[in-house]
């Protein structure tokens, strides 16, 4: 009972108590990073470019308080600092709690993240025991892994992640196997289109599926669940005994990736978009981009099925060969193709030609590439029988996501696109383009421009002003600051002074647009809110 | 991966036993490569039970036996699937409990076929073969049904209805009612029932009073339509949706009184050729003999009251043409016709197996329509509110 009492006013139950404060604190600051471990999906490949962005400074102010604090205790200036740290350990403590409360998207304890969370208690305990028998010294107990732990759960992401690599792979791999079970299950009653494409795979495969959904019962990969495990959650969560179609979603990083792709689902009927230069610094070429995107062509023929290719793609006709490949695109000559393309207050209107039988289809869905894409899915949904004039049913329900390229009317007649929440340079011009097509309508475009591009913002500003002086027949801008470079990339192109107005405020802009609308004007509202103001 | 179909029969109805003769017949027909197939047979007291033995009608012959060696069930929804749940801990062998994909009621008659099966699948927002809640209502209601068709100018004989307790304070005014605005004679007809169970004919005004006596003694609301003389009754099914719809060919079926009897309709062929034919063994002709121009009038007339009407799968609709004016009426309308009137299908082309399969696809099609236009608010609004007591604060803070 002394030795008990007598432990108790030690200073080695001291050390002790502190260093399970700190292994507490430990798990609380894994919780943050843990979280940007699972928003990026759990690959260490990408956790540690956000770190780089996000976290550099922090870390390194870190190490160095982490140095002088280690001296300190070597030093034996014990008592100052116990205070100072068992202060940061509560506070680190209740900045974590405060965190995951006030998240967007705060950690979900997933099977996985509980799995982390085991192994982490089970090892901090481990050492923690290890420590305090071994040590003769207990008061470096303060430079206990725990401590180390606590200042860097950086650290322990990587740490767990090696850990339980083995243990991971397997239950994946098991995952694989079921859904490969599930599938198979269906006994080829379950058809398998997969969609592919370096662009507009996920647009495609909205279209696609609300054209087979006329006809079939289908299943589409949410979201842009792309990769093999989004796929095997796909199957194992939201297939159902009636599905008769399901239309999967497939992306490339790297070489292989579409055919382990394949291997799982095995597809019935191919659709390509496009091949173009993305993931360079995986593929290194876009002969590499092609013969990946073409693995999904070779799977289809393993069974004698069709693969439906864009073919308005240079990349992909240059280097087709003899693939046996339907075509389709904007070109005549194709099986399935578009043609007579028109812009208007109802959206964009075109005849789609559909191995002969041609309907006049209109879409809400702005921007060239929908056309294609459009096309492309209506050739793959004929060739599961549904009907051209249930084609053109499912393309008129269609709408843009808001804010983006969404075509509206407003009260005074005029129509306006509102593409607000596009604030990327390519976007832009693409948008400017969409606005240029809608001749001989009276085109009006009111934009502040491009923010927060940092060093490239001049530029992209004044070429997106040298686009819009070709695209619009007025130009209104917000700001007048801010709007300087895109005037001086307008002005670069001989526009007429006289059509362009510079307003202080969006609530000025739209009073100017007011004036001049009326039901033969379009306007397009660039990355800006406009519902705020146009009411 | 079969597709677990439920199929409903049975019910608190006065169609019960021709309920069972057309679900076990249909059963017998289903793909069972495709579906894995779950009776639900529901008693005359509204109970449900599953069992293998369901499957076979020599076992309907004594019930309470029956139920003995089936498995009381019950259905509600869980982890965003609807399933199948046994009330007893021993239900099935493996699972206490099923999933059910979709629903197939095989019933007639009131508290089922009228809508209030098809409330019960919508709240469950479970998939379910044949019409929806409120054209299988509007179909059970003869007045309603009559009603709607003239909003559609569609052609339907003139009627007078009126409820059992109207009847019951004045019987001689409602009876001169109709003799004033209909006629003799006079068809009866107690509203809300299905295949002709107590539909008289009176030629009289005491035949109409006695007919009227026994229409109040089966329905709370009667309908009394003119009776046509020189009648000839012709039946055309429609099969598909608001979407698009088949009709088949016609049918005459034989008449032993002047208008088709329960007698002639489920039991006559019983005493023939056994239990298990019901509807499809009533002597009939099909194709009806009609020139094509009238037979396709029918047809066509079939197809715009199912879309009138909205209603889905097949159903069966009943016309009368007046010889004597050479005028269609349409008569009434089964929403869940006897034996599905798969006897008119076989003949239009389309097997029962197929026939079946069709209807089970236009319960998804009608499903994913259902799914892109409904959409409930994924967050909760309440979540983000700071709710003032119940005690009563001093202004609420939101």
């Amino acid at each position: 009972m002394n030795e008990l009492i007598q432990f108790i006013f030690s200073m080695r139950f001291f050390y002790a108590l502190a260093a399970l404060l700190a292994g507490v604190a430990a798990m609380f600051s894994l919780t943050l990073q843990m979280q940007m471990f699972q928003q990026n999906s759990y690959f260490p490949k990408r956790y540690l470019p956000w770190l780089k962005e996000n976290e550099k400074r922090k870390i390194v102010f870190r190490a160095i308080v982490f140095l002088l604090y280690a001296v300190f205790i070597i030093n034996k200036g014990i008592t100052v600092i116990t205070v100072a740290l068992a202060v940061y350990m509560v506070f680190s403590i209740i900045k974590s709690a405060r965190v995951q409360k006030n998240s967007i998207i705060p950690l979900k304890f997933t099977a996985r993240v509980k799995r982390m969370y085991f192994v982490f208690g089970i090892l901090l305990a481990l050492l923690t025991l290890l420590q305090f028998f071994l040590l003769k010294d207990v008061s470096y107990l303060f430079l206990s892994v725990n401590v180390v732990f606590c200042v860097f759960p950086y650290l322990c992401v990587f740490l767990l992640c090696v850990l339980l690599y083995p243990v991971e792979k397997s239950i994946g791999k098991w995952y694989v196997k079921d859904a490969k079970k599930i599938l198979d299950s269906y006994n080829g009653r379950l058809k398998v289109i997969g969609v592919t494409g370096s662009f507009g795979k996920t647009g495609t495969k909205m279209i696609l599926t609300a054209m087979l959904k006329e006809k079939y019962n289908v299943l589409t990969t949410p979201k842009n669940f792309n990769t093999t495990m989004g796929v095997v959650r796909t199957v194992r969560e939201y297939l159902k005994p009636q599905t008769e179609i399901f239309v999967c979603e497939m992306g490339a990083k790297k070489t292989g990736d579409i055919k382990e792709l394949c291997d799982l689902v095995n597809p019935d009927t191919a659709l390509i978009t496009t091949v173009g230069p993305q993931h360079l610094d995986t593929f290194l070429s876009i002969d590499n981009v092609f013969s990946t995107k073409f693995e999904l062509y070779d799977s289809v023929k393993l069974r004698n099925g069709k693969a439906f290719v864009c073919g308005d793609s240079e990349e992909i006709k240059n280097r087709i060969g003899d693939k046996e490949v339907v075509l389709y695109g904007t070109n005549s000559s194709y099986d399935y193709y578009a043609d007579n393309i028109s812009f208007s207050a109802g959206g964009v209107t075109f005849d789609l030609h559909l191995l002969g039988e041609t309907v006049q289809i209109t879409t809400k869905l702005l921007g060239s590439h929908n056309v294609l894409n459009i096309v492309g899915s209506a050739a793959v949904a004929h060739s599961y029988g549904v009907s051209p004039e249930s084609i053109k049913f499912a393309v008129s329900r269609l709408t843009a996501p808001e804010h983006r390229l969404e075509i509206k009317r407003y009260a005074n007649g005029s129509t306006l696109i509102d593409d607000a929440y596009n604030s990327n340079p390519v976007g832009c011009l693409e948008a400017c383009r969409v606005l240029s097509r809608f001749s001989p309508m009276k085109r009006v475009l009111i934009t502040p421009g491009l923010v927060e591009l940092g060093d490239e913002e001049y530029k992209h500003n004044f070429k997106l002003g040298q686009v819009a002086s070709e695209c619009a027949d007025f130009i209104i801008l917000v700001g007048i600051e801010r709007s300087r470079p895109l005037k001086e990339g307008i002005m670069s192109k001989g526009y007429d002074e006289d059509k362009l107005f510079v307003a202080a405020s969006f609530k000025e802009a739209y009073e100017k647009y007011i004036t001049m609308a009326d039901s033969n004007t379009v306007v397009l509202i660039e990355n800006d809110l406009p519902d705020n103001y146009l009411k | 991966m079969k597709i677990n179909l439920a199929v409903f029969f049975g019910c608190r109805s006065v169609e019960h036993e021709v309920s069972i003769i057309s679900a076990v017949q249909a059963m017998a027909s289903m793909d069972r490569e495709k579906y894995n197939i779950l009776p639900v047979y529901v008693t005359k007291d509204g109970e449900s039970f599953t069992g293998e033995l369901l499957f076979d009608i020599e076992n309907y012959k004594d019930i309470p036996a029956l139920l003995k060696k089936c498995k009381p069930v019950t259905f509600l929804r869980k982890g965003g699937k609807v399933i199948m749940s046994g009330l007893s801990t021993k239900v099935f062998s493996k699972a206490k409990e099923i999933p059910v994909d979709v629903a197939f009621p095989i019933v007639h008659g009131t508290n089922c076929e009228d809508g209030t099966m098809q409330g019960f699948f919508e709240f469950l927002d479970l998939p379910y073969v044949g019409c929806d809640i409120l054209s299988s209502a509007v179909g059970m209601d003869k007045a309603v049904f009559k009603d709607v068709l003239k909003r559609f100018n569609l052609p339907v004989l003139e009627c007078v209805t009126f409820y059992a307790r109207e009847y019951a304070q004045d019987k001689d005014k409602i009876v001169e009612e109709v003799i004033e605005k209909i006629g003799l004679p006079a068809i009866v007809k107690p509203i809300n029932l299905g295949s002709s169970v107590d539909i008289s004919k009176a030629n009289d005004k005491n035949a109409l009073l006695d007919a009227i006596d026994l229409a109040v003694s089966f329905a709370d609301k009667v309908l009394v339509e003119r009776a046509v003389v020189g009648l000839r009754e012709i039946n055309c099914s429609v099969l598909g949706d608001s979407d698009e719809c088949i009709a088949s060919v016609c049918e005459e079926p034989f008449m032993t009184d002047e208008i088709l009897s329960y007698e002639d309709k489920y039991t006559q062929g019983s005493k023939k050729t056994g239990a298990s034919k019901g509807m499809a063994s009533l002597s009939r002709k099909i194709p009806a003999e009609l020139s094509e121009e009238r037979t396709e009038q029918i047809r066509e007339l079939a197809c715009k009251i199912f879309k009138a009407l909205g209603c889905a799968g097949v159903v069966r609709i009943d016309f009368i043409i007046d010889t004597q004016t050479d005028t269609v009426y349409a008569n009434e309308i089964n929403t869940i016709p006897g034996s599905l009137s798969f006897y008119l299908w076989e003949p239009t082309g389309v097997p029962y197996k197929e026939l079946l399969d069709r209807m089970i696809s236009l319960a998804f099609r009608r499903q994913r329509k259902k799914e892109e236009l409904t959409f409930t608010i994924d967050t909760n609004i309440l979540a983000g509110v700071k709710l003032s007591g119940t005690k009563g604060s001093k202004g609420s803070k939101i």
